[in-house]
């Protein structure tokens, strides 16, 4: 493209996205940012444009006194654990699902059973199932096994990824199988023609074609998991177990039940950017962001 | 783009504006009183056909419509104060928990009422004292008394006259040493919910104000007191000495009703008038008897010097008018309704709750022994600090428990332990208590 062609782009046709984008995300954004140099609480609710402004004072308290390093910690190697067992489940059953064979269909739907029930029903359903004296430690009891605690203690760290793994590897396969349809029949042709079959034809050909999407799935998964508030809240509820106190408990908590407003943004910006620089440097190492591949 | 079209794409904008206009809060002079109350979970269909009731009565009154709206939680409360007290519209009329005032009372968003204001509501000589523990600071009160709901311990009769025991102890050592005789045949003597939030930190209080120990007086904090330690000893020696269902540690207050319904334990602790409707339809129908929770507390035989005999935190609804309400002379007559006398002795029949009217009570509860000791144990209910860092203190309270759960569950808790918890859960309540204003 010439620059005489880019000067005539009509860029003004942008406006109302730009528009949206100020109003959805900027404005919440330096919102949230002006609340978090501010001490906004119970006491200075009513008037809150009014709380005295403390400049850095909530940061310095949220990464010194708040457990803010433990709960980025547990967020983002949960996140990262659920991705690392995503990602096999996920494309291994795409791979399956793209040969055709009887009730096909259906399987497929039965896939996304897990990613379209509400992260709400999600917690609930496997809460009821972990109590103590609920069905799983009732089976393991019969087996003669021990019945550990599942929503507390060491295990329920393990039962949050294992839960949250459980809602998301269908997305990994919804993305995986859009990319294996898009691979034409000429690929699969030439591949044919080539000698390339089997595991040569999978490793060389089918996954180098699907790992842009593969990727942005991860990176979708990833960014889920690390904001998922409703399947830990129901799962543990709170005051939560310190093993399972994830970034979005200890915002909430912060918010609505110490009442720390100011305290609460300023936790939610720190995690934004611990969590968004190694994001960022992801995105732009796939040129994801720019939406093309190398 | 046709005229046609144009004109349907017109109406169709006006038709979206209209709705979401209509949507909104109520206007200055359509006379509708928003009502916000806690979703009653005991008794869903029956709540439903008392906010019909009501507002026929209030609409009789006033000619104005109430509209309810409810909440299911604490922090569903908060969310919707929150937004109401930064935009200035939303409920006139808050039903809030009696420990959650103070954290009401510390936003500033709520009308104080003045003497015409109690007037308005019948005066405060309608209310029964120990109800009106939470109002507010004297002469500052936000609070009306709606309703009390104090804990008490329930216990079966029948088990109890099989193991040749009269009553529940009334201390807590001596309720340990009956538990123990009580279980047997597997039945277990106690039913604690450890897994409840809510219930546990209640206990605690009651016994370390049996030791002495106020938690929070003025802007001193005393979480990590030894009568604290003290305190979450005795609770935790249940589990450890095999009284309760080991399952408890992950029960909720429900639950452990459920599991006494069944006549899996002998006695549970933490209960309400509220539970009734529940025994009333159990295996238990007819063989189960209220009575107050030990006021002597852990390790003693009497009440040691500077020991308050609690027998439950001061605990039921007040309602609270937003001071941002335009329908403030409303909200007071829908106060002045709820509190009267036929209306409290209406949601006593209805919900089972003990009326906050004192006229209303003394009729609710006459000839009714069996409603005996919940009337005594509101008598001797001893409010939490009215203190906006209240709610903080009781997270602290709760999350010792909560952090204590995987040691609870395999029975042995050391004071090590208590103390490790009380002494973190000490560093915030005292940040906040400092704080609070």
């Amino acid at each position: 493209m010439t620059s005489m062609e880019r000067r005539d782009r009509p860029l003004w046709m942008l406006i109302p996205g730009a528009i949206l984008l100020a109003v959805v995300i900027l404005a919440p954004l330096a919102l949230v940012s002006y609340m978090s140099l501010t001490d906004l609480d119970q006491y200075t609710l009513r008037h809150w444009t009014l709380a005295p402004f403390i400049g850095l004072g909530n940061y310095v308290e949220a990464l010194l006194q708040a457990p803010l390093l433990s709960s980025i910690w547990i967020s983002v190697s949960t996140a990262a654990l659920v991705c690392v067992i995503s990602l096999p489940i996920g494309v291994t059953a795409a791979l399956a699902m793209q040969n055709r064979f009887p009730a096909r269909g259906l399987v497929r739907s039965l896939f996304l059973i897990p990613y379209v029930l509400p992260a709400f029903a999600v917690g609930a359903m496997w809460r009821t199932i972990l109590k103590p004296d609920a069905i799983v430690n009732g089976v393991l009891g019969q087996l003669g096994l021990p019945a550990p605690l599942w929503l507390n203690g060491p295990a329920s760290y393990w039962v949050l990824v294992a839960v949250e793994a459980w809602s998301a590897w269908p997305f990994v396969y919804l993305l995986t199988l859009a990319a294996l349809q898009s691979i034409t029949k000429d690929v699969h042709e030439a591949a044919a023609i080539d000698g390339a079959l089997g595991w040569a034809k999978l490793t060389r050909v089918i996954l180098p074609q699907i790992a842009g999407s593969v990727a942005l799935s991860m990176v979708i998964s990833f960014l889920h998991s690390v904001n998922n508030f409703s399947v830990p809240y129901v799962l543990f509820s709170l005051p939560a177990p310190a093993s399972v106190q994830v970034l979005p408990l200890l915002t909430y908590a912060q918010s609505f039940q110490s009442f720390r407003f100011g305290l609460s943004a300023a936790t939610a910006v720190a995690s934004l950017i611990i969590v968004a620089i190694p994001l960022l440097v992801y995105l732009r190492a796939l040129r994801l962001d720019v939406g093309e591949r190398r | 783009m046709g005229r046609r079209r144009f004109r349907g794409l017109t109406a169709l904008v006006l038709a979206v504006v209209a709705a979401v206009s209509a949507c909104g809060p109520a206007q200055p002079g359509t006379r509708t009183l928003q009502v916000i109350v806690s979703v009653n979970g005991s008794y869903p269909t029956q709540q439903k056909q008392w906010f019909a009731y009501i507002a026929e009565k209030f609409k009789q009154r006033t000619g104005a419509d109430l509209a309810f709206d409810t909440f299911s939680s604490t922090s569903d409360v908060l969310t919707r104060m929150q937004t109401s007290v930064i935009s200035n519209q939303g409920p006139d009329v808050f039903e809030i928990g009696t420990t959650f005032t103070p954290t009401a009372f510390s936003t500033g968003a709520f009308t104080t009422l003045t003497d015409q204001d109690w007037a308005k509501v019948g005066g405060k000589q309608r209310f029964r004292p120990a109800t009106l523990g939470l109002s507010g600071p004297a002469g500052r009160e936000i609070a009306v008394p709606e309703t009390s709901l104090p804990y008490v311990l329930v216990y079966n009769k029948e088990l109890f006259a099989r193991a040749g025991i009269d009553h529940p102890a009334d201390s807590w050592d001596g309720l340990l040493t009956q538990a123990k005789q009580l279980t047997k045949g597997g039945v277990y003597g106690l039913d604690v919910a450890y897994g409840d939030t809510g219930d546990t930190w209640k206990l605690v209080r009651n016994m370390t104000l049996q030791l002495g120990n106020p938690l929070v007086q003025g802007k001193n904090v005393t979480l990590d007191d030894p009568r604290t330690v003290a305190a979450y000893r005795m609770l935790y020696s249940f589990r450890g000495t095999g009284v309760v269902d080991p399952a408890t540690v992950g029960w909720n207050n429900s639950q452990a009703l459920a599991a006494f319904a069944a006549g899996k334990a002998a006695m549970m602790l933490g209960t309400s008038g509220l539970s009734q409707n529940t025994l009333d339809n159990s295996a238990v129908a007819g063989k189960y008897a209220y009575a107050t929770m030990p006021t002597i507390p852990p390790g003693h035989a009497t009440l040691p010097s500077g020991g308050v005999p609690a027998t439950s935190i001061l605990s039921g609804n007040n309602l609270v008018v937003a001071d941002y309400s335009i329908n403030q002379d409303l909200a007071f007559d829908y106060i002045d309704l709820v509190t009267s006398e036929a209306e409290q002795e209406h949601l006593f029949d209805v919900f089972g709750v003990l009326p906050a009217n004192a006229a209303a009570t003394a009729k609710v509860t006459a000839g009714r022994a069996d409603l005996g000791p919940i009337l005594a144990s509101g008598q001797g209910s001893v409010g939490t600090p009215f203190n906006g860092a209240w709610a903080d203190v009781q997270l602290q309270l709760s999350n010792v428990t909560v952090q204590l759960i995987p040691q609870l569950a395999r029975g042995r808790v050391t004071d090590a332990q208590i103390t490790d918890q009380l002494q973190a859960a000490q560093k915030i309540a005292a940040d906040a208590v400092a704080r609070a204003r």
